[in-house]
């Protein structure tokens, strides 16, 4: 947790020094008639000292770094590239198709269920989801080429 | 004899068809999640937000609200059936409920959650009522500099409350408001942050950040953390406990409502702290302490009234304030905006039927939870069965279209997942993300009463110190910020006290987690 902290601080760091440099494109103004970029270049200040803060208190806390399981984190990132792979053919695919795919992919992949499981699920949601939100509260969900 | 009248008003709101329909569905929804690990409040709110667009303000508070007190009476059963906490809130009812479900006393246990929750849910609400009222009229004094340290004194108590770090908490607090910078400019009404993007004019869309940070990010964590869940296989019977049990637990039950009640008032400080406190407040006023973790009463009694208390009590700084102390109620914060409503203490004089309809709506909703989480109790115990791999694409699939909803848009369903990666990071390093919606919420507000008092004062920034009700906020501000020293003590003292928590898959509305 240690190095981890430290790691973030020093990510923290680099985001405020953006945040600085942005908010100083800003017009700052003056003490009597702050400008728009006073907020935000104070609030990024503050940020990188929390950061430094964080910083200080991983290098010197005496805490032993803990170790973590190797846990599923692979499975988690392969289902963040699907949910990005998602957002991208959502309007070419359509909601219907994307969606099967993606509760196939959860129901197979993430934490895999027997196959006429999966695919009755991923069957059931995705049309039921459409009748319910397209259909019924007429929410415009993209058809995609194939109902088109 | 004005709060009578005020109260009938309210009741003639929350009683027609449609507000009882809402009240039973939010309490419904609230048992339902509270029941399920793996999906909190604050996600659930998130999710059912854009449904709310459509009926009128009243209403959707009730809705909303429902859910998120409703939930505080769910989160018990799995706490008390398997040991495993349905929300954070009840991670300490695990410890002697569990063992209560194991010596044959699930009923028992249940039973006297659930009386326990009713209670302090009515007496919280008496206190909302009488104490929101005054607290309004005083804060309709307020100028911006008392606002600004109103809201620099929220966000400290949110980044001081939320989470095991108050470095950590301020940075997310911190990070917020730079978000909150995005899109337009609260004075001159310019654009800044945008980069050209369009879609960012009007800032982040507060809704798709939430649900990314609470919907997705928690279903991410909770496939790294693969829930498994075995109910304790018992029949539940003998739901009424016995005379004794009544007797040892009526006086948990009225501290816990108590200080669950005033712990849930300060912002930060909600449900989860309150439940804490109360356990290890009982622990030590026990002529037996050692029985507590072996199936005391007075373990499930205090901390499952204390967290009702605290659920009614934060509602006090929002309605009076404009100030959300947790994540769930900045949810509704947002539901109110939407509709065009500024929660503050403008709400109790401009829009009364708001105010005192939920306050009925509160009498009514834990009345229905009472006989929805005692009779119906074996409907919960079957929800419990359902695995989470086949409700996890279901809560996924919800946050997806929720966040297309909003605006019809592709762009917003990335955005949604970008923060939904950021929610699942945030956690994995240990920050909470509450923290960061509030003051995402709360940033304009906080810039523009900043700016305005430097230009009321003419950049004397003494504004903020010689006016007496200011100069108090802020220096309680500056108080809690040198706190660590004194939060240091209590979480040394608090584990010894309450001892290790058993049961992964802690879920749920950790917007206002405590030191554990």
């Amino acid at each position: 947790m240690v190095r981890r902290d430290a790691a973030v601080a020093a990510l923290t760091l680099a985001f405020g020094a953006a945040a600085l440099y942005q908010s100083s494109e800003f017009p700052f103004g003056t003490i009597r008639n702050p400008g728009q970029g006073f907020f935000p270049w104070w609030t990024s200040v503050v940020l990188n000292l929390l950061a430094l803060v964080l910083l200080v208190q991983a290098l010197t806390s005496r805490s032993s770094i803990a170790q973590e399981a190797p846990g599923r984190i692979a499975k988690v990132a392969a289902l963040l590239v699907v949910l990005g792979t998602y957002t991208f053919l959502l309007d070419p695919l359509g909601y219907p198709l994307c969606t099967f795919l993606l509760v196939l992919f959860m129901l197979r992949v993430t934490d895999p269920q027997r196959w006429w499981v999966a695919l009755g699920m991923a069957a059931i949601t995705a049309v039921g989801s459409y009748v319910v939100f397209a259909i019924w509260l007429s929410v415009p969900l993209p058809r995609g080429s194939l109902l088109d | 004899m004005e709060v009578f009248y005020n109260l009938a008003t309210g009741f003639a709101v929350a009683l027609t068809p449609i507000n009882l329909l809402y009240c039973f569905l939010g309490s419904f929804i609230g048992t339902a999640i509270g029941v399920l690990p793996g999906l909190g409040p604050p996600a659930t709110i998130a999710l059912l937000l854009p449904v709310t667009y459509g009926i009128p303000a009243t209403s959707a508070v009730i809705l909303l609200a429902g859910i998120f007190y409703g939930a505080m009476y769910g989160g018990s059963t799995t706490s008390i059936l398997l040991n495993i906490p349905g929300e954070a809130a009840s991670v300490v009812t695990c410890l002697d409920g569990y063992q209560m479900a194991r010596q044959g006393r699930a009923g028992a246990a249940l039973a006297i959650s659930a009386f326990g929750s009713f209670i302090a849910g009515t007496l919280s609400i008496v206190g909302l009522m009488l104490l929101a009222p005054p607290l309004a009229a005083f804060a309709l004094k307020f100028g911006p500099p008392e606002n600004f340290a109103l809201l620099v004194l929220g966000l400290m108590m949110v980044g001081y409350l939320a989470g095991a770090s108050m470095t950590k908490g301020l940075m997310m607090a911190c990070l917020g408001l730079l978000l909150g910078t995005v899109g337009l400019d609260p004075i001159m009404g310019t654009q800044r942050f945008t980069y050209g993007v369009f879609k960012l004019s009007d800032g982040f869309e507060f809704i798709l950040v939430a649900m990314g940070l609470f919907g997705i990010g928690e279903v991410l964590v909770n496939v790294e953390q693969s829930i498994k869940a075995e109910v304790f296989q018992t029949k539940i019977r003998g739901l009424l406990p016995n005379r004794e049990e009544w007797r040892t637990a009526a006086a948990p039950i009225t501290r816990g409502s108590l200080l669950g009640f005033f712990i849930g008032v300060l912002p930060g400080g909600g449900a989860i702290i309150s439940s804490f406190v109360s356990y290890a407040l009982e622990k030590k006023l026990s002529k037996h302490p050692e029985r507590f973790g072996k199936g005391a009463v007075e373990g499930v009694a205090a901390p499952e009234a204390a967290n009702n208390g605290a659920a009614t009590g934060s509602f006090i700084p929002l309605l009076t304030l404009g100030i959300p102390g947790n994540a769930s109620i900045a949810m509704i914060f947002a539901a109110l905006l939407i509709h065009g409503v500024r929660p503050g203490p403008l709400l109790l004089a401009e829009k009364p039927e708001i105010f005192w309809g939920l306050v009925a709506s509160m009498y009514v909703g834990n009345l229905m939870l009472l006989i929805l989480n005692l009779p119906l109790i074996g409907l919960w115990v079957k929800l419990l069965r359902l695995p989470y791999p086949l409700l996890a694409p279901l809560i996924l699939v919800s946050v997806l279209i929720g966040a297309y909803s909003v605006n019809n848009s592709v762009f917003d369903v990335g955005i949604t997942v970008a923060f939904g990666l950021f929610g699942y990071l945030i956690r994995k390093f240990n920050f909470e993300p509450a923290p960061l919606v509030l003051a995402m919420i709360l940033g304009p507000q906080l810039e523009a009463s900043l700016r305005r008092s430097l230009i009321y004062s003419r950049g004397d920034l003494g504004v903020f110190f010689e006016r007496p009700i200011a100069a108090t906020l802020m220096a309680l501000a500056l108080l809690m910020l040198l706190s660590p020293v004194f939060r240091w003590l209590v979480s040394r003292k608090l584990p010894e006290i309450v001892g290790p928590v058993s049961g992964p898959g802690v879920a749920g509305d950790k917007s206002d987690v405590a030191s554990k």
